[in-house]
């Protein structure tokens, strides 16, 4: 706040020698509010327009000019959706993947980072290279084999499959091992010498002061793998397994024209991530400024 | 760079001895070391690696999904893909709408970020409203598009009959349906980049600017000779790894168009996916992924050149 303040009172008091328009213009931040208002209205208005139009009956969607909040509230379209997927099953079956393969690959990171990081051992660079180099790999080059893998494992349509190539994230240990970097090393020999056992010392000392990269792992990783698409839709066959994007992909091609449910639909799926966005939403910003990541 | 914890120098003046087991003060960091690495080092050789290999190695069969036996046909897929049209114009769709969307995504959040940069109330609401479209589900947006490009009922199409535009087919003509794609993805794209610029230019020390205006510099040229100078490292970050990012894109030419009309929007990642899991041909498939590791390892030796210094690893 200070910052911004004396900022502030820098550009002012030295106003540009040379008055041009340009000079003007910059010096009117109501100018800037009112462009970036309106780009943020293109941001917004594709979701405002489907919550919108999740609320109206069907008679009023095709109007137009379209009327921007529904004339006569109608909660039809959620339970036609709720009638048409098992949303309750598609919300738990996409949850509880979601939150496993995010809980793992941040554990597994933070471990990964905390050895890399702060550990000396051989081959720890070379090692550590190795893994880091998957993270360019696109995930296309090695999906055909490893879903041959799942299926002469018997893992074929199951969970399982879901989470069993994603419990290790190259990502995540390198943003971890970045972060071990600013723990003193001082604090850990501290708990040595005090004779902690060195797992002791991982969750109880190291994995607590790591809480601003968790936040921001746990956010983008819990919306990555929320929205995960084209691994689910190899390995799932059947809508009792499904994950809510696959379904809801097939839900929007199956009803398209049927605005009002698929935008019911559109709308739950957003919800949880959004909701999760929102809590983290600090982290998130800051986690962008640190490591240029989505 | 920090410190190290104990080097290997001191290590030894402390124990007298250093080997392959180290000391035994520094056996439980050893054990722990072990449980922790080789699990790591299993697993990426096991779910990584080898599924890697198996790629190259499946690129010169004629493999299927289903049948059990395959040949060895050399470079046959290679030479198919690379004597077939229609590849010739997957390469140049994804390139395309790489290129397009990266650069105009790039230009729109520069011009965004500079907007938001003399903006102090506000702007945590305003960063969150840019950032929505990242966050969400991309079926979600989908959903949404598909009904904007409708060509008869669509939003779009409503508004330009509105000014009398003849209304093109979009995502249904093999004019506009790319464009179309490349629209949908600027608009999903440009808050995410901003937010980078953002923090980039909150990066630029003040002490440079204030030097250039009482040099009489004007808002102009503190942008053009010194904010985007200082910002160029940043930006082609942006750029390579925007263009990396959209050349694998996926899930919204397979939502939207599943390559179509006419072949129009099919890009390399449905292709790969649709002849591995449509048309069973894995050995194709496996052929057209390595192309596709080819192009993005490229890409990815430019970035890190570029950033070379940025890697204090």
């Amino acid at each position: 706040m200070t910052q911004s303040t004396t900022m502030r009172m820098a550009t002012a008091s030295h106003p540009a020698r040379r008055p041009a328009l340009v000079n003007w213009l910059q010096a009117q931040p109501w100018l800037n509010y009112l462009m970036l208002a309106l780009g943020a209205l293109l941001m917004v208005f594709p979701f405002l327009w489907m919550l919108s139009t999740s609320f109206k009956p069907r008679s009023e969607i095709m109007i137009f000019p379209p009327t921007l909040l529904p004339k006569s509230f109608a909660l039809e379209n959620y339970w036609n959706a709720f009638d048409q997927i098992h949303l309750a099953r598609l919300y738990w079956n996409t949850l509880y993947v979601t939150v496993l393969k995010t809980g793992l690959m941040i554990y597994t990171g933070a471990l990964l980072g905390y050895a890399f990081g702060k550990f000396h051992f051989w081959g720890q660079t070379p090692i550590f290279y190795f893994i880091l180099f998957t993270m360019i790999v696109p995930f296309e080059v090695y999906m055909i084999p490893l879903y041959q893998m799942m299926v002469f494992a018997q893992l074929g349509n199951t969970h399982t499959a879901l989470v069993l190539p994603h419990i290790f994230s190259a990502y995540a240990i390198f943003l971890f091992r970045q972060f071990m970097f600013t723990i003193p090393n001082d604090l850990i020999d501290a708990a040595r010498i005090d004779s902690a056992g060195e797992w002791y010392i991982f969750h109880r000392l190291i994995l607590p002061l790591c809480g601003p990269v968790l936040a921001t792992t746990v956010s983008f990783y819990f919306m990555w793998n929320w929205n995960d698409f084209l691994w689910p839709l190899i390995v799932i066959t059947t809508s009792a397994k499904a994950m809510l994007p696959v379904a809801l992909a097939g839900f929007v091609a199956e009803h398209g024209t049927d605005y009002g449910l698929v935008m019911a639909g559109a709308t739950m799926a957003v919800i949880p991530v959004l909701v999760v966005f929102l809590l983290l939403q600090r982290y998130v910003v800051q986690g962008i400024a640190l490591t240029g990541l989505k | 760079m920090s410190t190290t914890t104990i080097s290997s120098i001191q290590r030894k003046a402390q124990t007298g001895r250093i080997g392959f087991l180290g000391s035994r003060r520094a056996w439980p960091q050893r054990r722990m070391t072990l449980t922790i690495v080789v699990p790591a080092l299993l697993y990426y050789l096991l779910f990584r690696y080898y599924p890697v290999v198996r790629t190259l190695f499946l690129s010169t069969t004629d493999a299927t999904l289903i049948a059990p036996d395959y040949q060895f046909i050399g470079l046959g897929n290679f030479l198919k893909i690379f004597s077939d049209r229609d590849f010739t114009q997957i390469i140049w769709n994804t390139t395309y709408y790489a290129f397009a969307t990266t650069i105009l995504t790039t230009v729109l959040a520069l011009l965004v970020a500079f907007l938001f940069e003399p903006v102090r109330r506000g702007v945590g609401l305003l960063r969150l409203l840019y950032y929505l479209p990242t966050v969400t589900s991309t079926i979600a947006i989908a959903a949404i598009w598909l009904w904007f490009y409708q060509p008869r009922f669509g939003l779009f199409n409503q508004l330009l009959s509105l000014v009398s535009i003849p209304p093109p087919g979009w995502l249904r003509s093999p004019d506009w349906a790319m464009p179309g794609l490349i629209i949908m993805a600027i608009w999903g794209g440009v808050g995410f980049s901003a937010l980078i610029f953002i923090a980039g230019l909150q990066g630029i020390p003040q002490d440079y600017i204030e030097a250039a205006k009482i040099d009489g510099a004007t808002a102009v040229q503190v942008t053009r000779f010194i904010k985007l100078p200082l910002l160029s490292r940043v930006i082609l970050f942006v750029v390579v790894t925007g263009i990396i990012g959209s050349f694998q894109v996926f899930q919204q030419v397979y939502l939207m168009t599943r390559g179509g009309p006419l072949g129009t929007t099919q890009v390399l990642a449905l292709e790969i996916y649709q002849q591995a899991f449509q048309h069973l041909k894995i050995g194709m498939a496996a052929s057209l992924s390595f192309i596709l590791f080819v192009i993005v390892s490229l890409l990815t030796v430019v970035q890190l050149r570029l950033q070379r210094n940025d890697w204090e690893l």
